[in-house]
């Protein structure tokens, strides 16, 4: 919690240096693990994994966004898998039933995603009751009016180029991870260079004070929610893509990677700082961990085990690695 | 639905025929390494296990392995599938996590020249999954309840206990129990289906309220779901009541002990033992590039699948709770020694 | 308050089916609030230092897991399975505690940690195979009752007493209520934080431990599933009982009305057959509301 207040208290530049020294140090953890699988378990780098390595961590990577920018105001949002999925019958019935073509049919899916975000925002601010309860309540609601409407039934008639672009390989990138990325800079613009960003951060490190120096906290809460719910339908329209049909078990289990990615890259629980390379990092750490015990052939029923360690060891690491930096700077300026 | 099924065989051919063309000729004593993926831990899979060892040492086969995803999640799956082609496995039996989302997975497989089968529970068609070995879960569900009516006296209430609601495999159960009710033109009536009682605690609770409320009103129970079975004989034998019929499905320790008290009507036995010892065998022979699958073989159409095998499917009740595992045993060993000649085309 | 929102419920479900009132429906529900109290205690006291405990879930599924294999397998009378297992369970609390501490990271990422650790440790273990041949007596206690009340929730019960007393008359307890509401003042004012957080991770794991065995002897056999689905749970009760994701603020007795708030809403649902399609949607309007007529209450109290 120290290290919050003294980001606060530096300036911009500084405190944007410490955040990417964060990001850095986490890499380096990163590299480690990197190292040791590529050496341990030969077909860790082989095409074909790291292609599905992209893959899998480009969808990880928004879902940790969608979290992400409601962190940043103080918030929660638990119901970022109930919007995903929603975005994705929709889709799915638009392209499928009523033969839409799919930029068209996308689009109107993202933008229900903004709405139904937008939704939870707007109750938010108007209640003032708790966002983790409100979103709770909507998660159920959005996944029950899913329910209700598409009565659970699959679509896989989808256009033929939505699966392709799942399948689709740059050398043994995936595309789908391209467009995490690209994301990924827009996010660093929004939070680094305009007013509307440098806002979002501000209602959620001190709401009273940004209040008082005239930053208008509801609607910072309002459009980080909205862009929550966007990055949810963004990650569930991905994972359409990756899975080619709209099937309502999507965004079932999403609660908590969303939550590990943005964390592990230092955002902090109570708002106003968050770190977007960080995420992306933190997601990576996550994805090469779990691939590479995959690899490795850990144990069949133990690698749950092995992942817990494997995490802690590497949130130790980071944290060795700040203290240690920390005091190197202190002896400095002493 | 026979088109789509056409045309996924015919999508199929090309792969298969790599797979002849890369591999040829290889001998009795077979390099194919074999994976058996269940959707996620579960009792269900246990004799999958047994099976993989038996499958390896029977046909002589360098590696049949069990390797289970660390939770029950699409996601989870398909990593550990793609990790798993990543260190050689080029034959795969998975039970699918998702009857759909699964189908991207088995397509990325038959690009790499690795055939799968979906044991146990189906892919939905379109699918590239060689066939699928497992219970017909529509028809599972259908005699079930046919044999609770049965054991009612042929009329009544009824209520189904399913598993999750976005499982694609609950709806067909849904509507199996429902034909079931209908065929008997009003004499059974369904009160209602109690869905998600695939989590043990929500099971419990939701069965219990279920009988606490209306426990005078209910002449039967059809569960289709391993827990809601397992819980459902369990709430049975607390209150004592002997008059409910209950009709569940597989054969947890449990719901045999509550057939065997009287507190249930019977069960519907899987085959999860043959799912894995015939799946092995054929993996092995489709990997190998031996055989391919006839376009023509008497599969069974299902709504899920044109390219379904039973593995059989048995009612355990008072008369045959003895002996259901050397049926069982029976049933393998037929289908194991015709599936070659019946579905199969080999050099 | 709640109680008026329960109050409701509980009228209208009596109405809508005679069932309701009878002796083995009520002994029903009250067996279901059993587990979901103590779970949603166990996180409160998490909540009450301004920490998020994952692993609550994990724990209980490792310790059920353990106390089940400790009968079955090793032969242990109860009492030492039970002993033993609410141990795991305060040891598992306590290393959370102490890793969150000493190495300053967001017990979020630790807790989430060790809750893979634990549940690693319960599939290593059991393969995904419960633990079924439970002695008698601990099975027969899950479903015994005096009229309609489970004996099952005479444990629950104890805890919410002797968590209020603590809470409110002990000084580690209205220390830990401190540390939540100002964590900086309260370390001024020489209150050892540090040892008030592991002290509530400690409880919240022994807590957990204590939700695992009733689920345990209600569900008469030792799931490695146990506590799979507590999360959301744990925390819905507490925060609709008006505790803040930030610490400080609890109240035993709003989280023990917040259960039962959710287990009638969500046994009505079974009780009037919603069609099963309506189920999720109905819940998320009911909590919804429910929340907004605290809400509108406290607002009105507050302007009065």
């Amino acid at each position: 919690m120290s290290l919050a207040s003294d980001i606060e208290l530096r300036s911009g530049r500084r405190a944007w240096l410490s955040e990417q020294s964060g990001a850095i140090g986490l890499a380096g953890i990163v590299i480690i693990f990197w190292i040791v699988f590529a050496s341990w378990a030969p077909g860790f780098v082989s095409p074909f994994n790291l292609f599905a390595i992209s893959r899998t961590l480009a969808i990880d990577i928004v879902i940790g966004f969608s979290t992400m920018v409601v962190l940043a105001t103080g918030g929660m949002n638990l119901a970022i898998g109930a919007i995903g999925v929603c975005s994705v019958m929709l889709a799915g019935y638009l392209m499928q039933k009523l033969g839409v073509p799919y930029p068209l049919a996308l689009t109107v899916a993202l933008l229900l995603g903004a709405l139904l975000g937008w939704a939870n925002g707007v109750a938010i601010v108007r209640s003032g009751v708790n966002s983790f309860i409100i979103t709770l309540a909507s998660a159920s609601l959005y996944t029950g009016g899913m329910l209700i409407l598409s009565k659970a039934v699959i679509y896989n008639a989808l256009p033929p180029a939505i699966a392709a672009f799942g399948r689709m390989r740059f050398g043994f990138v995936s595309p789908l991870l391209i467009v995490a990325l690209a994301i990924g800079a827009a996010l660093v613009v929004l939070f680094r260079f305009t007013a509307l960003g440098r806002e979002i951060l501000a209602a959620g490190a001190n709401a009273r004070a940004a209040q008082l120096s005239g930053v208008p906290v509801s609607r910072a809460i309002i459009v980080a929610h909205t862009l929550s719910g966007l990055l949810a339908a963004a990650a569930g329209l991905m994972l359409l893509s990756r899975l080619g049909a709209a099937m309502p078990s999507i965004g079932e289990d999403w609660l908590l990677p969303s939550f590990l990615a943005p964390v592990l890259g230092g955002a902090l629980l109570s708002g106003g700082s968050i770190s977007v390379v960080g995420a992306m990092i933190g997601a990576l750490l996550v994805t090469t961990i779990r691939s590479g015990l995959l690899i490795m052939q850990v144990g069949n029923f133990w690698l749950l085990l092995f992942l817990g360690m494997m995490l802690l060891l590497a949130v130790l690491l980071d944290r060795y690695r700040t203290v240690y930096a920390e005091r190197r700077s202190l002896g400095r300026r002493a | 639905m026979k088109r789509s099924a056409g045309r996924a065989l015919l999508r199929a051919l090309p792969a298969l025929a790599a797979v002849v063309a890369l591999s040829v000729g290889a001998a009795e004593a077979s390099n194919n390494k074999i994976a058996l993926i269940p959707g996620g831990p579960h009792p269900y899979f246990a004799p999958w296990e047994q099976a993989a060892a038996d499958a390896k040492k029977d046909f002589n086969i360098a590696a049949v392995d069990f390797k289970v995803p660390t939770e029950w999640k699409l996601n989870l799956q398909t990593e550990l599938i793609e990790s798993l082609l990543t260190q050689g496995y080029n034959g795969f039996g998975i039970f699918p996590g998702d009857a759909v989302g699964i189908n991207t997975t088995i397509e990325e497989l038959a690009s790499n020249n690795a055939p799968a089968l979906a044991l146990a529970g189906c892919a939905q068609d379109p699918t590239k999954a060689a066939f699928c070995l497992g219970t017909d879960v529509y028809n599972s569900a259908y005699l079930g309840t046919k044999a609770l009516i049965k054991a009612m006296g042929g009329k009544g209430k009824i209520v189904h206990l399913a598993g999750l609601l976005v499982d694609p495999n609950t709806k067909l159960r849904m509507d199996a129990v429902e034909k079931a009710v209908k065929e008997t033109g009003g004499a059974v009536t369904l009160i209602q289906h109690i869905t998600d009682t695939d989590a043990q605690e929500a099971a419990d609770q939701k069965i219990n309220a279920l009988l606490g409320a209306q426990k005078d009103q209910i002449d039967g129970l059809i569960a289709t779901a391993y827990i809601p079975s397992v819980v459902a004989a369990k709430s049975l034998r607390n209150l004592g009541d002997k008059r409910i019929k209950l009709v569940g499905i597989d054969d947890d320790k449990i719901v045999l002990d509550a057939i065997k008290d009287g507190f249930a009507a019977g069960t519907m036995a899987q085959n999860p033992y043959g799912q894995g010892y015939i799946g092995a065998y054929v993996l092995d022979l489709l990997a190998s590039g031996i055989c391919k699958v006839r376009a023509d073989a008497p599969f069974i159409k299902t709504p899920q699948t044109a390219r379904f095998i039973d593995s059989g499917t048995l009612l355990i009740s008072t008369d045959n709770i003895g002996s259901y595992k050397d049926d069982l045993k029976k049933i393998t060993n037929d289908i194991r020694s015709s599936i070659k000649s019946k579905y199969l085309d080999c050099k | 308050m709640l109680a008026v929102a329960i109050a409701i419920g509980f009228v209208i479900l009596s109405l809508l089916s005679p069932a309701f009132l009878t002796e083995y429906n009520l002994y029903v529900m009250l067996r279901s609030f059993c587990v979901v109290l103590v779970v949603a205690f166990a996180q409160m006291l998490t909540l009450a230092v301004g920490q998020l405990n994952l692993a609550i879930g994990a724990l209980g599924g490792l310790v059920a897991i353990a106390v089940g294999g400790m009968m079955e397998k090793l032969g242990f009378p109860i009492s030492a399975a039970v002993g033993l297992g609410l141990l795991i369970g305060l040891g598992g609390g306590l290393a959370n505690g102490l890793l969150t501490v000493r190495t300053g990271i967001n017990g979020f990422i630790i807790t989430l940690a060790t809750a893979s650790v634990f549940t690693g440790i319960n599939l290593g273990v059991t393969e995904s195979i419960p633990f079924y041949n439970l002695p008698g007596p601990f099975v027969a206690f899950g479903v015994g009752r005096f009229f309609a009340v489970p004996y099952l929730l005479i444990p629950p019960v104890l805890a919410a007493l002797l968590l209020a007393l603590f809470l409110a008359r002990t000084a580690p307890g209205r220390y830990l209520l401190a540390v939540g509401g100002n964590a900086h003042a309260a370390e001024l004012s020489g209150i050892p934080r540090d040892r008030i957080i592991v002290l509530a991770h400690a409880l919240s794991g022994l807590l957990a431990a204590i939700g695992a065995i009733l689920a345990e002897a209600q569900l008469g056999s030792a799931q490695p599933t146990i506590g799979a689905d507590w999360l959301v749970m744990s925390f819905a009760a507490p925060i609709i009982g008006g505790a803040a994701l930030t610490g400080g603020h609890i109240s035993v007795a709003a989280t023990a009305l917040a259960v039962v708030l959710v287990v009638l809403i969500q046994n009505g649902m079974v009780l009037a057959k919603v069609d099963p399609y309506w189920v999720q949607f109905l819940l998320g309007a009911l909590i919804l509301a429910a929340v907004g007529l605290n809400r509108l209450r406290a607002v009105r109290v507050e302007a009065a």
